[in-house]
């Protein structure tokens, strides 16, 4: 490996190595606010590598990193998610008062499989990010574990991401098999050679789709989603909604670029089920729902619904429309889930609809956000959601996928009632109990200081998206 | 008879439907990870036969190191995972633990 | 620039307005009234300044542009551009704006900072509505406009008012989603036909289509031309449909909302006439409609203010315990039958008029529409104000604040039907240009 390799995984180096000191300092310096200011600087740091790594790129460090815009697009990205849910955590585990230390390891090393997911060009790197992701995640959904619904989360987690795990891993062997490689780019050349579809190669792709499905929570495979998003410690919900998910989705976007699986018309087929399946389950499931954490969950799945339709359109329109509603996603999510964990009591997570009532007239900051992610999901302009569904629906006539964007448009006006609901509710007037309660246990400077930001991003991506378009696009022209 | 490289995909894909079953049938979360494991060593199989067989480049074997090393990992969280849960319901019987809705 | 002004004013009226509760209610409500007042007094200066120049009466001309880019990317530029027409429809807009600060001024006791800020962004992007000529930043300023309107409703409606927001949120957010992907389907069309990303009304007016997608998409003159006596059918079925259920509603309130139903049947079958009268008189009436409906719902609302009910059953002999609110309710519902004299009347004869140069029977069933106004106006009056009273009266007169506020709307209403001229002036060069369209495509045409 030459110098130029270490510097452009530098990024990857700097998680690994904030990982291993908070591990450090939580076995022998136990105070929380180090711990957690150590591993935000440690995520700061990665994401200031970030800057040197890009002048590196494009190049492949061993055959299993590609470093390059696309990949450090999506880096930073996920950095700048973690941490934001390492600050919106702080004052939830502070709130919580025990055992918070080794939290941040554990996100730190999830942060990591996340990256690696991100710039994995090869089987093995694919696998090894996704199970320090999932493993990581298992302890952080069971984290609060005296709490027997988290525990449960965590079981049915663990339950569902290993045996998908095991899926796609068996996926992996079939390709492998069949075209002899590991690599994107070889197997890419090695599937060109051998002229298309056979029933190793759309075998292997469908267990590996089965596995990403899982963890995108697409239905039919979301049904872990609802019961780990109400289970799991609100901070954690929002890393596994807001930053895993976009991960894997990178992940997937370069896979299937890299091999033009979307020229194949099975793997059309199988994703616009996917897609139209996502979207109905999402929207109508959550109708149902009186419980905040799980309409978000189901809201999240119908999200990846409408993701998928950008998937399925071809070209660089549509990675670039999945790119930036993956963007938009992730700030509207950490939001939603950083106003849950800052409202949360010592014993339990703010997720019933009556926490909620006459939020703005309480806490008027808060209550704004929570609307503004609200009608970021729900795709109202002045919020990064409505040009994320608008880059959705372009890309998807710009591929004459008719019948996915009406479906796509019905969907929007289901999931408007349930969203709306909940807005009703935040500018309610204030119940008798929410008065009493009229605290933000989990809230910290560090959180607000988050949620303001992330805030103000989603209203600039709304209003002014040029510039991130401009960089969305470079990165797409360098996959 | 020589053993070849289908009698090896036979024993992989039979590992691989077994765990399958395990997974689908067990109701106690450990008898769940043994099919997950058994899962993942079908794999590890096929890995290791293709890369004996086919390429000779050694990287499949390599990722079935990979592979176990993971899956030690896994079974290491998991069961701590299980120990709390026990702790919780007083029992790893997965049917108990219902407490979310849905 | 103007176009920009005027939508900053409001956007940031508003939010200085929800600022200012701290201090006082009163500092809001005077910002807001100011930053519309302001508004208005722009919009009234451009017309008096403009009303001579060349470009005034030149068909497919702009008073007034401003364009910058916002996302290159989607092809997507803040265009904004006035002609005569988005003239009239701002200065009504900002007038019937004031009003509204002015009439909610004692009605609304809670929350009033957020109040005015709502109000004041809807009427942003109303304005916005009015001047985009970039079909994303239309679609911008629409929906933008419901979330405010949707608190509106929600925070400060009455009885049902969580049901009656989320009915009206969703029939506007799907039907604007269909709007969406017409408009982006032509923006497609354009990008094949061209190569060039835009959504500029100029450029996407000029995007070849088979007539099947045209019929589909009818963003386009061309293509509304086709579907005219779908459109007129449907307009006439609009204003005897409202005539009759307005007649039959016990809720004052839902009865002016039928008769709105009623009036804007007469827009559409004066539009899709597709003759200078009719056009002229849809526009007369889209103004004239504003005011007197606008009236009437200012009049229900401070009726609701003193007596607490709408429901007509409950009311007779109003007029005996309040003879002010009693004549001007009387005055605006003669506005809406239709009297010579006041505007309606100038608006509903033309599009008569013009109407029925194209089709007689169209023509003489809107007429029947004109008969079912007078009745539920004169019945209107009749239950409210006359008869026997139900039960004693007594509440305060019309206080010198609605005075002026109801003033000003009759005021309108009556220079409006002795001189129209301006307004027939202003709407001149647009409904030439359309008119142009209309003869270059003849045949479709019920005769």
């Amino acid at each position: 490996m030459s110098s130029a390799d270490w510097i452009a995984i530098s990024p990857l180096i700097a998680v690994a190595a904030a990982a291993v000191v908070v591990m450090m300092l939580a076995a022998f310096w136990r105070r929380h606010a180090i711990v957690a200011a150590a591993s935000m600087i440690g995520l700061a740091v990665a994401l200031f590598c970030v800057l040197p790594a890009r002048s590196a790129a494009p190049r492949m460090v061993t055959g299993l990193l590609a470093i390059d815009e696309f990949g450090l697009f999506y880096v930073g990205l996920l950095l700048k998610g973690s941490l934001a849910v390492a600050a919106v955590s702080y004052g939830y585990l502070r709130a919580r008062g025990r055992d918070a230390e080794e939290y941040y390891a554990l996100l730190l090393t999830a942060t990591l499989g996340c990256v690696t997911l991100a710039v994995s060009a090869h089987f093995v790197s694919f696998f090894l990010g996704l199970e320090i992701l999932s493993v990581s995640l298992y302890a952080l959904i069971a984290y609060t574990r005296e709490r027997a619904r988290s525990i449960e989360a965590g079981i049915k987690y663990l339950v569902l991401a290993a045996g998908s795990a095991a899926f796609l891993l068996f996926g992996m062997a079939l390709l492998y098999a069949e075209y002899g490689a590991m690599g994107f780019a070889p197997l890419a050349k090695a599937l060109k050679a051998s002229g298309g579809a056979n029933v190793y190669m759309l075998a292997g792709m469908a267990l590996i789709l089965v596995g990403a499905g899982f963890k995108l929570a697409a239905a039919p495979f979301h049904l872990w989603t609802p019961d780990v998003y109400e289970g799991a410690p609100a901070p954690a919900t929002a890393f596994v909604a807001g930053v895993s998910k976009v991960a894997m989705a990178a992940l997937l976007l370069r896979f299937l670029t890299q091999l033009g699986a979307t020229d194949s018309r099975p793997i059309l087929i199988a994703l616009s089920a996917l897609a139209v399946a996502s979207m109905f389950a999402g929207n109508l499931l959550a109708l149902l729902q009186r419980n905040v954490k799980r309409i978000l969950a189901y809201s999240s799945i119908a999200h990846i619904g409408y993701l998928l339709v950008a998937f399925i359109a071809a070209g660089p329109m549509g990675a670039e429309a999945a790119t930036f509603y993956l963007a938009a996603y992730m700030i509207t999510t950490l939001i939603a889930f950083g106003v849950v964990a800052a409202l949360s009591p010592r014993d339990r997570d703010a997720d019933a609809m009556e926490d909620y009532q006459g939020l703005f007239w309480r806490r008027p900051w808060m209550g704004g956000a929570f609307v503004a992610a609200l009608l970021s999901l729900a795709g109202i302009p002045l919020t990064a959601g409505f040009i994320g569904k608008y880059f959705v629906v372009a890309s998807g006539i710009g591929s004459a996928l008719w019948a996915l964007v009406l479906i796509l448009a019905l969907n929007s006006a289901i999931g408007l009632f349930y969203y709306l609901r909940s807005v009703v509710a935040v500018y309610a007037r204030p119940g008798e109990e929410a008065k009493a309660a009229d605290r933000a246990p989990g809230f910290s400077l560090a959180g607000g200081v988050a949620l303001a930001v992330l805030g103000f991003s989603l209203i600039l991506l709304g209003v002014y998206p040029a510039p991130l378009l401009r960089l969305i696009q470079t990165a797409i022209a360098s996959l | 008879m020589a053993i070849g490289l289908e009698h090896y995909l036979v024993v992989g894909a039979v590992l691989f439907a077994l765990g399958l079953v395990c997974c689908m049938a067990r109701r106690t979360a450990i008898g769940i990870l043994i099919g997950i494991e058994l899962i993942l060593n079908a794999a590890n199989i096929n890995l290791i036969a293709f890369d004996r067989f086919g390429t000779g480049r050694f990287d499949g074997q390599i990722f079935a190191v990979f592979v176990i090393i993971l899956a030690a990992c896994e079974a290491a969280i998991a069961l701590a995972i299980i120990i709390g849960m026990f702790m919780n319901f007083g029992t790893i019987d997965t049917d108990v633990a219902d407490k979310l809705e849905g | 620039m103007i176009l920009t002004l005027l939508i900053l004013i409001l956007l940031i009226g508003g939010a200085a307005a929800w600022a200012a509760e701290r201090k006082s209610p009163l500092w809001s409500r005077g910002i807001a009234l100011g930053a519309v007042t302001l508004d208005l007094l722009l919009v009234v200066g451009q017309w008096a300044a403009l009303r001579h120049a060349p470009e005034f009466l030149k068909p497919g001309a702009w008073l007034v542009e401003t364009r910058a880019e916002w996302i290159p990317q989607f092809g997507v530029s803040f265009h904004l551009g006035m002609d005569g027409l988005s003239l009239l429809l701002l200065a009504l807009t900002f007038f019937l704006g004031a009003l509204s600060v002015a009439c909610s001024w004692s009605e609304i006791q809670k929350r009033v900072g957020f109040f005015h800020f709502n109000l004041l962004w809807v009427l942003a992007g109303i304005a916005g509505v009015f001047t985009a000529l970039d079909l994303f930043l239309f679609y911008f300023f629409w929906e933008m406009m419901l979330i405010p309107m949707y608190l509106l409703i929600v925070i400060w409606g009455h009885e049902r008012r969580v049901y009656s927001a989320i009915k009206f949120f969703l029939f506007t957010q799907a039907s604007g989603l269909l709007m969406l992907i017409a408009i982006l389907t032509l923006q497609f069309l354009h990008f094949k036909q061209t190569g060039a990303r835009s959504f500029d009304y100029s450029d996407l007016l000029n995007v070849a289509m088979t007539p099947r997608a045209a019929m589909l998409l009818m963003l386009v003159p061309e293509a509304s031309l086709r579907f005219a006596p779908v459109a007129m059918a449907l307009g006439v079925v609009g204003i005897l449909y409202g005539a009759i259920l307005a007649f039959a509603q016990t809720d004052l309130k839902r009865l002016v909302a039928y008769t709105s139903v009623s009036h804007l049947g007469f827009v559409v079958l004066g539009i899709y006439s597709w003759n200078a009268w009719a056009m002229q008189g849809a526009v007369m009436q889209m103004i004239c409609h504003g005011l007197s409906t606008g009236a009437l719902f200012v009049l229900v609302g401070l009726l609701y203010e003193r007596i607490h009910t709408r429901d007509l059953r409950r009311m007779g002999g109003l007029w005996s315990a309040a003879p002010r609110i009693g004549a001007m309710a009387m005055f605006f519902a003669m506005a809406s039958l239709g009297l010579p004299g006041l505007g309606n009347f100038i608006a509903e004869f033309l599009v008569l008029l013009g109407a029925y140069h194209v089709s007689v029977w169209m023509t003489a069933l809107a007429g029947i529409g004109l008969v079912g106004a007078t009745i539920y106006s004169l019945s209107l009056m009749q239950r409210a104000f006359h008869g026997p009273a139900e039960e004693a009266w007594s509440f305060a007169d019309l206080s010198a604040r609605e005075w002026a506020v109801l003033g000003a709307m009759a005021a309108a209403l009556v220079w409006l039907g002795l001189y129209p001229q301006p307004v027939l002036h202003a709407a001149a060069p647009i409904v030439e240009s359309l008119e142009k369209i209309g003869s270059a495509l003849p045949g479709f045409f019920m005769r």
